[in-house]
């Protein structure tokens, strides 16, 4: 099963993928960082920090512009991707793989997944 | 209704992606930003700007009435040259910039702003006056392209134009075997020409461009990197770093304001008097120290007071750094070498002022 099958997205273009242990790892879509263009730099919040769904995280700034990055669950942060903070560009080739962006902690209620898409139906909602 | 050029179709063909621009549906990118940045720095690139204005002005007095309008001589105008200038109102403040071309003895090209082609001409009618003059926008009628970067006198060469034209020079000429105005000049901070032609050579030249080119290693080039482009040299964007409040002085443009030109033109009480006296702001280059980016309306600070705002602001491909322009008061202080501060996302980030521009043709500024 590849990661696009197993993650839900957000209509602000985060995905979400459930490590089935309590913890879920975060990102950005493909289509959003299509979207974007050359990424260039990328602001992510310290371990520990707590945030809603629907609040802001962090910043990824392409050529053009500065978009901010929004929770697509309420959780902890527990981990942070170093490498793509040091290295963007690298979002550019893969946001699923090596291209996540923070893990969280959560016990968060079914009721932050209902307007959370799959994969497909996302994909469908652009066109 | 948003406007496209007659190479629409062909910006489509290509995978640009299009975004609206002052009106106009326009590629801000085909590729990648970086990687067109990089090609016209190096190589040579194709640029679509036929969204921008060309009016003539013609007539006995056209000289007159053009000298009237900007602060530039436009008696010293020679034939065949081309001289940068602004258009400014009765306070000095900026309606356009503006590239004007001297084609005959009494026949002038105006290149302004897609933007402000409306405002350029609605102040070109009310300052007609007596003058015995012709406005005649043909904005509509032509297409122009741009080739920069240090091969595009080899494109040019083996497109059949002999591009051994000095800079900021207009000729009749053919290329790829159309008729057309071709003059060195460009808003890239490289070698160049653009090309204005009969909108219906439009595709036809792109092509050919494109075709010949690919030796050169050509591409095409989107919006998205017109300003990285022009930011590295410099150079200012109208309504971003220019404005109807910003007089040519504050923005740093004396040189292209003559100090013993004798027509009057709109503004120039003030505009002299700024020159001899001194301005309250002044227009900074500046680079962040970290790796965060300073971007158009962010706040700027000097010794814990806000002394000013970016006006523009992206990473500089050429340089690895991230770059700005920030109008700030003129405080003796803020110069060359010192530090300021630019307010980010609720952060101060440490910038340092540079001198403009930050990348010169051919020969990389060390910041």
């Amino acid at each position: 099963m590849s990661i696009t099958e197993k993650i839900l997205c957000s209509k602000s273009h985060e995905y979400v993928l459930d490590n089935e242990n309590g913890t879920y790892t975060i990102g950005l879509t493909d289509y959003a960082v299509e979207q974007l263009g050359d990424i260039v730099f990328l602001e992510l919040p310290e371990v520990g920090a707590e945030f809603k769904k629907g609040e802001t995280f962090g910043t990824i700034e392409s050529v053009k512009a500065a978009s901010e990055i929004y929770m697509p669950i309420s959780g902890k942060v527990i981990a942070i991707n170093d490498t793509v903070v040091d290295a963007p560009e690298a979002l550019n080739e893969d946001v699923y793989e090596n291209g996540w962006l923070i893990k969280v902690e959560s016990a968060v209620a079914e009721t932050e997944f209902e307007d959370l898409l799959e994969y497909e139906d996302y994909k469908e909602e652009l066109e | 209704m948003t406007k496209e050029t007659f190479l629409h179709e062909k910006h489509v063909e290509l995978g640009a992606k299009m975004v609206d621009f002052a009106g106009w549906h326009m590629p801000v990118q085909y590729t990648s930003i970086m990687e067109e940045h990089k090609t016209v720095r190096e190589n040579v690139g194709l640029f679509d700007v036929s969204h921008m204005g060309e009016v003539f002005v013609s007539g006995k007095d056209s000289m007159e009435f053009l000298n009237s309008i900007v602060p530039q001589d436009i008696s010293k105008l020679v034939y065949e040259k081309a001289v940068y200038c602004q258009l400014p109102n009765k306070n000095g403040g900026l309606i356009d910039d503006l590239i004007i071309y001297k084609l005959g003895i009494t026949e002038y090209l105006v290149i302004c702003n897609a933007s402000r082609i409306d405002e350029d001409l609605n102040w070109m009618i009310r300052n007609e006056k007596d003058f015995d003059v012709k406005i005649n926008n043909c904005s509509n009628n032509y297409s122009l392209l741009a080739v920069q970067g240090p091969k595009a006198i080899d494109l040019m060469n083996k497109l059949g134009y002999d591009g051994n034209q000095d800079s900021f020079t207009i000729k009749l000429g053919t290329v790829a075997g159309i008729k057309m105005l071709v003059s060195r000049t460009g808003y890239t901070g490289e070698d160049g020409f653009e090309l204005m032609v009969e909108n219906v050579h439009a595709e036809k030249l792109w092509d050919a461009i494109l075709r010949e080119g690919q030796e050169f290693g050509i591409k095409p080039i989107g919006l998205g990197a017109r300003d990285t482009l022009r930011l590295e040299a410099a150079l200012h964007l109208y309504g971003n770093d220019l404005d109807e409040n910003t007089t040519p002085i504050e923005a740093g443009l004396s040189w292209s304001v003559p100090k013993d030109k004798t027509a009057d033109y709109n503004g120039k009480s003030i505009i002299l008097s700024q020159a001899a006296n001194g301005v309250d702001k002044k227009l900074i280059a500046i680079v962040m120290k970290d790796r965060n980016i300073a971007r158009h309306g962010y706040d700027v600070y000097f010794n814990g007071e806000k002394v000013g705002i970016v006006t523009s602001g992206a990473p500089s491909p050429t340089l690895n750094v991230n770059i700005a322009l920030a109008y700030v008061k003129n405080v003796k202080d803020i110069c060359v070498g010192c530090n300021v501060q630019v307010m980010i996302r609720e952060k101060l980030h440490d910038a340092e002022v540079v001198k403009k521009p930050f990348v010169k043709k051919h020969n990389i500024v060390k910041v």
